[in-house]
């Protein structure tokens, strides 16, 4: 890309012979493993959340399971979640191999801020409705008559916790990510 | 020397270039953005149905016709919905302002800027994803722990909910295209 427009070049020598922009490849490569590995633990707590009780129905004893896929936002939690797992591990390896190639940082930090951007809404949506689920399971709702579940299925609800709190850290660090582009990018781009 | 010099020259190059198409485009999107969170609040904020169910008590005795109420403020996920699309809304008004008294002047302002609509995002999204999460469960129920639907009963206040729920899903769709805008800008420009 180097050859073909000469006009952006004097951009990526100055920032690269002068100290001015600062690079922050590594705080990145750290933040995307980070993501990774939030995105791995809580796909991987809420699939296990699997709990068989047995409850009472009419006067009969039933033995109930729980399981993560009775309801869809968890099922859409673990997609999204599975998507943003994929898209941090791809891009920390891009970020890795960046890191010697000062003439492609700011193309691909403009890649990574535009991917960032649509991966934190995707599991910013997938907390927000695996939380507003599970806190209706956690406290019920008398005005619908919907009753809480987590009196019954204690692990099961803990599971899920665990998963949410993963997720929320997860998601902070999506928007750190975000953050930390914006700001390499508006350091590099003389406005 | 040689590359500050160009690198002066680049940087009007590009103010000149795209400072005016960038400003209008900017400003477009934060009033579309102000405007449908403003809706999205007021649509789910004022939500409010009183319908008439018949129940019945005792076997023997004919159904007794009971009022009951929805109101958008008894479950927990709207609530958070309508104080997410508050803020954004707010947030739309005071970077409008700030955008048009800075008009680029400044850099940090901007990138200040960018850097909180990126943390709307992923607000917004959030409370997108719980109000959509709870919504469905009004609409469709859930068998396995007996939650019961709720839209066959309150049919208007449920489709008053799902009208905040698509207005706040553009708002916060303008409010990505807020954050990406720039990036494609700035990545046509050094193409």
């Amino acid at each position: 890309m180097a050859s073909t427009d000469k006009p952006a070049d004097p951009e990526y020598r100055s920032s690269s012979s002068s100290p001015a922009p600062v690079d922050y490849f590594k705080f990145d490569v750290i933040l995307r493993f980070l993501l990774f590995a939030a995105s791995v633990v809580a796909i991987v707590v809420m699939v296990t959340s699997e709990q068989t009780e047995t409850i009472l129905f009419n006067g009969f004893p039933l033995r109930r399971p729980a399981k993560f896929r009775y309801s869809p936002a968890f099922i859409y939690f673990v997609v999204a979640f599975s998507v943003s797992g994929l898209y941090s591990l791809i891009s920390a390896l891009a970020s890795i191999s960046v890191i010697k190639k000062p003439d492609l940082k700011l193309k691909f930090l403009l890649h990574f801020l535009f991917w960032d951007a649509l991966v934190l809404g995707i599991i910013a949506t997938a907390t927000g409705a695996a939380g507003g689920v599970a806190y209706i399971g956690l406290k019920g709702n008398d005005h619908v008559g919907w009753q809480k579940v987590c009196k019954v299925y204690d692990k099961y609800c803990r599971h899920i916790a665990g998963s949410l709190a993963v997720a929320l850290f997860g998601s902070v660090v999506a928007v750190l990510l975000i953050w930390l582009s914006a700001y390499s990018v508006h350091s590099r781009v003389p406005k | 020397m040689e590359s500050e010099r160009k690198n002066g020259v680049e940087g009007k190059g590009i103010m000149g270039s795209n400072s005016k198409s960038f400003g209008v485009c900017d400003l477009l999107l934060r009033v579309l953005a102000l405007l449908l969170t403003l809706v999205a609040t007021i649509v789910l904020g004022v939500d409010k149905q009183t319908t008439v169910v018949p129940v019945k008590l005792v076997d023997t005795l004919p159904a007794v016709n009971v009022a009951v109420t929805a109101k958008w403020h008894y479950l927990s996920a709207f609530v958070y919905m309508v104080v997410a699309n508050a803020i954004a809304c707010a947030y739309a008004a005071l970077s409008l302002l700030l955008t048009l008294a800075n008009r680029g002047k400044s850099k940090g302002l901007g990138t200040m800027i960018i850097i909180l609509d990126a943390l709307m995002v992923a607000l917004l999204f959030s409370g997108n994803g719980a109000a959509t999460a709870v919504g469905l469960l009004g609409y469709q129920g859930n068998s396995h722990v007996r939650w019961n639907k709720v839209c066959n009963v309150f049919d208007k206040f449920c489709n008053q909910v799902a009208a905040a729920i698509v207005v706040s899903l553009v708002g916060s769709a303008a409010f990505l295209l807020l954050v990406l805008v720039p990036v494609l800008k700035i990545h046509r420009q050094i193409n």
